[in-house]
């Protein structure tokens, strides 16, 4: 049976070079209306399970389901209306010469009405704190810089689901108390998400669900009690 | 095995001249098969080479199509009225491109089989300055990198929930458009980033280097490079005559023979 509001991976196999598998049968059922956070130490497989998740890696075996459908009939683009993912290196996803238009762009190759853009594109640089340089180029910004634009125009798609790799790497405690409210934010809105983190500040703060990896496989799958 | 890359590079030197100067499409087919055994030798993943070619296909239709509607060679084989869409020319020519872009690239991957170290050792061996050596090796790095950083990009676009094949061309081709300048930035300050730090650790600090890797050819080399030359030149002898070996090319070719010995002796 498929839930439909879950992301539903069966039986989930994935390596990079063949006979070396990084993701090891994977079973686990991630309920999209809660904060689940995956731990492990580094090289454990977590990046490797995000983008599996959201079909930029394709399984070697098994399956994933989004809200009850079957991934691997998706296009990235079917994927990335539902999901907003944000990379482990958050310059993979820059592809815009200024922070605003980096969110902007999207925005208008959609189509949609020039005053609802100008619009989210103002909240969502105050949001974010990234008025001061929405014209400088994205690859030229620090690391907290990089990691609130890749944020902040992911969210401009207003994803049903959020997948954050390392969300809070980079950020000095001001900057991350400020984004953990903003993810609880989300939350309270009805946004679930994935969070790929070390950070346990944030983990005890937030998470419904810790699932721990080790070596490509889940260990620990524990339910937070606030 | 581990073959020099001067020996590589020679191999590359060989084909790729002769795919961009025969015109045959015999020929050309010929010495296409010939790359694939070299590169299969060399254990290139030829498959994936052969993937990423098969997004040229366009580019053949386009150089097919152009060549028939503005010559007038060839048997039309589609018209609309006068307009020739497309003659036997024109598809002969589309596929002469086509394949002699298979043999470039083909070929070219076969030096990516040597790790940069070797590829630079072996060019300053050959007596080209380090700085030299060094940029077009670098160079050769650079294109999977720029390659990377597409490929990331159009990822990255999709995942933003633009669903690319089902945008009109027109959009998509703004979208590609748009794409353009950014990566050339970020590839210019991953060449600046890398300058930076090639000079921190004492690049050119001294006039002369000396390295720990010396290069040595063995004989397998030799016989290579030898081989390479006499194949190359057979071919494009054979070529030339169109004609089965005559006197007067075997003893051209004898000559060539008695050259790339004393080639030899110079490396
Ligand atoms: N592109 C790749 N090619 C080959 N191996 C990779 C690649 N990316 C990651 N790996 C390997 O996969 C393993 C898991 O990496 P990753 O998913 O990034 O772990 P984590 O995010 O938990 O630190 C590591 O051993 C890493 O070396
Ligand atoms: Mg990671």
């Amino acid at each position: 049976m498929t839930l439909l509001g879950s992301i539903e991976l069966k039986n989930l196999s994935f390596g990079y070079v063949k006979g070396k598998e990084i993701i090891k049968n994977i079973n686990v059922n991630i309920d999209t209306e809660a904060i689940t956070c995956i731990v492990g130490p580094n090289g454990s497989g977590k990046t490797t399970l995000g983008k599996l998740m959201v079909g930029i890696l394709k399984p070697g075996s098994g399956e994933i389901y989004l809200f009850g459908e079957n991934m691997a009939k998706m296009s990235l683009g079917q994927i990335g209306k539902k999901i907003g993912y944000l990379f482990q290196n958050p310059e993979k996803q820059f592809f815009s010469n200024t922070v605003e238009d980096e969110i902007k762009f999207i925005l208008e190759i959609k189509g949609l009405n020039k005053e609802y853009i100008e619009e989210k594109v103002k909240s969502l640089l105050n949001l974010f704190q990234l008025n001061h340089i929405r014209t400088s180029f994205p690859l030229k910004l620090s690391q907290g810089e990089k990691q609130r634009l890749a944020l902040a125009a992911i969210l401009a798609n207003e994803p049903e689901y959020l997948i954050l790799d390392e969300p809070t790497k980079g950020l000095d405690i001001g900057l991350r108390n400020s984004l953990i409210q903003i993810l609880k934010n989300l939350y309270d809105k009805g946004i679930g998400m994935t969070v790929m983190t070390h950070d346990y500040t944030f983990i005890n703060q937030v998470s419904d669900r810790i699932l721990t990896m080790y070596r490509g496989e889940i260990v620990e799958d524990k339910r937070n009690e606030y | 095995m581990n073959i020099d890359p001067r020996t590589k590079l020679i191999i590359v030197l060989c084909l790729s001249t002769l795919a961009i100067f025969i015109k045959d499409i015999l020929f050309l087919s010929g010495i296409l098969l010939i790359t694939i055994m070299i590169s299969l030798f060399f254990k290139v993943n030829i498959l994936q080479v052969l993937r990423e070619i098969k997004r040229l296909l366009y580019v053949l239709l386009a150089i097919a199509v152009i060549q028939s509607v503005f010559s007038t060679d060839g048997q039309v084989l589609i018209g609309l009225g006068k307009l020739t869409i497309l003659t036997t020319v024109g598809v002969q020519k589309g596929l002469e491109f086509i394949i002699r872009i298979m043999i470039i690239i083909s070929s070219a991957t076969i030096i990516t089989t040597s790790n940069s170290r070797e590829i630079i050792q072996g060019l300053v061996q050959w007596r080209l300055p380090y700085e030299v050596a060094f940029m077009v090796s670098i160079g050769i790095r650079f294109l999977p990198i720029l390659r990377e950083e597409i490929k990331d990009s159009i990822v990255a676009i999709q995942l933003r929930g633009i669903e690319i094949k089902k945008t009109p061309l027109k959009k998509k081709l703004y979208i590609y458009s748009y794409l353009f300048t950014p990566i050339l930035v970020s590839t210019i300050i991953k060449a600046q980033k890398l300058s930076m730090s090639v000079e921190m650790r004492g690049f050119r600090a001294y006039e002369r280097r000396t390295s720990y890797m010396v290069l040595r050819m063995s004989y397998v080399d030799y016989l290579i490079i030898f081989f390479s030359f006499l194949c190359a030149t057979t071919l494009a002898h054979l070529y030339i005559d169109q004609s089965v070996l005559t006197l007067s090319s075997l003893k051209r070719m004898s000559y060539f023979v008695y050259n790339s010995i004393r080639l030899r002796k110079f490396l």
